[in-house]
């Protein structure tokens, strides 16, 4: 595959500090410096090996991780309180070994947005969340199946009443235009027989249940084939066409690959390698992650980095881990900068992109920012020391050029512009204040940067 | 009201003006000359697919009731605008409006072959675009308002939780966002003078990301320099419309230089019982937008404003079998403000004499409403914004 071949280093892609940065600000959150060191003196195949294998962080995971998360989430259930729900996605960000998983698990959560503003049932999101998890890099025809098959879905798009001779268009209409082949690919009369076939699945007593009595079992035409389709039927036809594939080589390359870097030709490249492997997510994500286009100049700081990018990243980079700011306040954050966790916009999921940036969200950084510096994330408000992390990343903590530098290695994943760095260093040493407060002053005005606001 | 200039003169970029780059200097100087009597339009989008025969209802038609058996409003309820249409009972403010010579209704507003789609359809009118490549790029908003860029701060304010509508999405104009009045203070301790290494013109990522930080951290500057503006005699409705739309009110009273502002109203995608959540968002709607006209005109401001609200598609004439209805075609757009040509515009549709698909044939094209509003409200040249001419409409005096 001529637009995804691997990634060997060389001249213009050596294996580096930045591609290091790269790779874990895409394919997860954030390295810490040791982590950053430990990837670059190993090489990417081993990099990338151990990001796939979910053994990528090593700082701050706690060796009971998935038994700490289970409570957490069940506490949340309990509770009833959906701030909870968020925080203990955000404790799987900030924790988990394995990001990439995490990443993915965002990424089917926007692709198959379920807001809970209609499910109202925090145990039904949680669920459809763990089979998103479960399924994150299996086969698609697997993760359609059991997403689609789940009450938090059907319940979220009607499925219910969909019935034989009063349809509801709802379910039969996202699962083409947003789940498989995408609009443009089917007619209005597609979806009309779409819904048909579909008539008959429901939810009874928490689970899917598919009732005979409403469905409606005549001949159906859909997408040009004929037959008494069922709703597990038109799964196939969906899955089995090529726009499919094509879409979710789109929807992979969205998360891992810059603005406008990878052309029409590779992402047919992508789409057809899809066809070949079963709609394999796996297989594609780990095709991307070991390919020169991947590590290419053109791809790195070439997207804008999603809230959760942002805020995660930065506090991931500073090892806010003992302990870490309270999960509540970085979900609450993560909303005012346009990322509420179980509450997408609407059933085709946050825009993302340049959107990113609407003028409240750059605001909502640029506070997120100050306040994470200034130890307001925790409750009660933290003394953490900047400088510690300065130090334990090579930086010498007296020194403000070597702070700045320093802190901008973490936080950027581009070099810090020459202008930039010479007038910050410039207010840094006229700011009055401790050396303390100095380097929290420094570590907020670099995430404000424009620079910052890139993955 | 604080001037334009009053404004500039407290913000921090000219305060620290001999560290700022000498282009930025000289572009807020100058745009600080230019006048902040400037209209302004709000556009209130009914999002999800306002059934407009319910909304302005051609109770005279036959159709109607052949069409509609449970979703029929009885006539007895509703309030008349003439012997052929009337509005939804709910929506008694809006025919106060009307009666005022405040509200203008263009009727039957669609566009040719139209998509069942939400996010299609609504991308149509965002862009006025049909191609779906263009449904990325620019707003038909936001290119407007290219034509009339300011120097620095937002073209454009959307206020809403939602994403920001692509209608705003301008190449160089910049539309910014909002939610809540403190949304865009900043407490970061920002040093502006670290963040000016250039403003971005292109359209590259990296020239908009330079140039939307600056603006939105410019923005929350010169709000937080502008004082005043938030008390109000009007009293609003409780109403998320109205709350949002009480903001925006506020947004212009304290002289900000934006001339868009925008907000959404969800929740008409009425597929199953209709009648009450209808009837309550009419209510809504009609409330909130004589608020906001009420409240202006209190603050002298109401020769200034225009509200423009409208749906992506209006629904299905046939009621569905759930007591709702589904996707359908074209609907009302209202005009609402001092300075327009009050009553009905267009011609309704016929009920009786519908497309193969049993919907509405539109009678006036949405771009025609866009074309009007653009030259005779925001006053630049309407065909660069959509490509061609458009004879404008009568809805501005």
């Amino acid at each position: 595959m001529s637009s995804w071949q691997l990634y060997r280093p060389n001249d213009s892609a050596p294996w580096n500090t930045m591609r290091v940065v790269h790779l874990h600000r895409r394919a997860g959150f954030a390295a810490t410096w040791n982590e950053i060191q430990r990837d670059v003196m190993d090489g990417p195949d081993a990099a990338i090996t151990r990001l796939l294998q979910g053994r990528s962080y090593s700082n701050g995971v706690p060796a009971d991780f998935e038994q700490m998360a289970a409570v957490i989430g069940d506490a949340a259930i309990g509770s009833n309180n959906p701030n909870r729900l968020k925080a203990w996605w955000i404790y799987r960000f900030l924790f988990s070994p394995d990001p990439l998983t995490e990443k993915l698990t965002l990424l089917w959560h926007d692709h198959f947005a379920t807001s809970n503003l209609k499910i109202n049932d925090l145990s039904m999101m949680r669920r459809q969340n763990e089979i998103l998890r479960a399924n994150a890099r299996a086969p698609f025809r697997q993760l359609l199946g059991a997403v689609v098959h789940d009450p938090a879905m059907l319940v979220w798009l009607d499925a219910d009443s969909n019935r034989k001779g009063s349809p509801n268009e709802n379910l039969a209409r996202e699962l083409m235009e947003l789940f498989t082949i995408g609009i443009g690919n089917y007619t209005e009369h597609d979806v009309k027989e779409a819904a048909r076939a579909l008539t008959g699945w429901s939810v009874r007593r928490n689970a899917y249940f598919e009732n005979p009595e409403v469905h409606d079992d005549g001949e159906k035409t859909i997408l040009g084939q004929t037959g008494r389709w069922r709703g597990d039927n038109l799964l196939g036809i969906l899955l089995d066409h090529s726009a499919t594939a094509r879409r979710l080589a789109w929807r992979i390359c969205n998360l891992l690959m810059g603005e406008q870097v990878v052309d029409d030709a590779g992402l047919d490249e992508l789409a057809e390698g899809l066809r070949e492997h079963d709609l394999d997510i796996g297989w594609t994500v780990e095709t991307v992650l070991r390919s020169q286009a991947f590590f290419s100049e053109s791809n790195i700081a070439a997207r804008v980095a999603s809230p959760l990018e942002f805020a995660i990243g930065a506090v991931r980079a500073l090892e806010c881990f003992d302990p870490p700011p309270s999960t509540l306040l970085l979900a609450e954050w993560a909303a005012r900068m346009g990322q509420d966790l179980f509450y997408p916009p609407n059933v085709g999921g946050w825009s993302g992109g340049r959107d990113w940036l609407a003028g409240r969200y750059v605001v909502a950084r640029a506070n997120f920012a100050a306040q994470l510096a200034e130890g307001k994330l925790w409750s009660p408000v933290s003394e953490w020391d900047v400088s510690e992390v300065v130090e334990r990343s090579g930086g010498q903590s007296s020194d403000p050029a070597d702070v700045i530098d320093t802190l901008a290695q973490l936080l950027l994943v581009t070099r810090l512009p020459e202008a930039s760095r010479s007038s910050i260093l410039a207010s840094v040493e006229q700011k009055k204040g401790t050396s303390h407060d100095r380097i929290r002053w420094a570590a907020a005005t670099l995430l404000s940067l424009p620079d910052a606001q890139f993955v | 009201m604080l001037s334009r200039r009053s404004f500039l003169q407290g913000s921090t970029l000219l305060a620290l003006a001999p560290t700022v780059p000498g282009f930025l200097t000289r572009s807020v100087l100058a745009s600080a000359e230019a006048s902040s009597d400037g209209r302004i339009l709000v556009v209130i989008q009914m999002d999800g697919g306002n059934d407009g025969i319910n909304t302005v209802v051609p109770y005279a038609d036959d159709g109607y009731g052949a069409n509609r058996k449970e979703l029929r409003l009885r006539t007895d309820g509703l309030i008349k605008i003439d012997g052929e249409a009337a509005f939804h009972p709910s929506m008694r403010a809006a025919a106060d409006l009307l009666d005022d010579g405040r509200l203008a209704i263009v009727q039957g507003v669609g566009y040719p072959n139209p998509n069942r789609s939400h996010f299609r359809s609504m991308a149509i009118w965002h862009t006025a675009r049909f191609e779906q490549e263009e449904h990325l790029n620019f707003g038909w908003a936001g290119r407007a308002l290219d034509l009339s860029r300011r120097t620095v701060g937002a073209d454009a304010i959307f206020v809403g939780s939602e994403t920001l509508p692509v209608a705003l999405r301008g190449r160089r104009s910049v539309a910014s966002s909002m939610l809540h009045a403190e949304d865009l203070v900043l407490t970061a301790p920002i040093n502006p003078t670290t963040l000016l290494t250039g403003r971005g013109e292109g359209n590259d990522l990296k020239s908009f990301v330079q140039r939307t930080v600056l603006d939105s951290y410019t923005t929350a500057d010169e709000l937080s320099k502008a004082k005043g503006g938030d008390e109000s005699s009007t009293r609003y409705p409780e109403t998320q419309l109205a709350e949002r739309l009480k903001l925006i009110a506020r947004l212009i009273k304290s002289g900000l230089p934006t001339r868009v502002y925008y907000a959404i109203q969800s929740g008409y995608d009425t597929h199953a019982v209709q009648l009450p959540g209808h009837a309550r968002l009419l209510n809504e709607f009609a409330g909130a937008v004589k608020a906001l006209v009420d409240d202006l005109a209190a603050a002298n401001l109401a020769d200034r404003v225009a509200v423009m609200a409208f749906s992506e598609f209006g629904r299905r004439v046939q009621e569905n079998g759930s007591l709702g209805t589904d996707h359908g075609t074209a609907g009302p757009v209202f005009i609402a403000g001092t300075s327009v040509v009050a009553g009905l515009h267009g011609r309704m549709p016929r009920l009786l004499d519908l497309d193969d698909g049993g919907d509405l044939k539109l009678t006036v094209d949405f771009r025609q409403v866009y074309a009007t509003v653009i030259e005779r409200w925001l006053g630049v040249s309407a065909q660069p914004v959509l490509d061609r001419t458009w004879e404008p409409l009568a809805i501005f005096r």
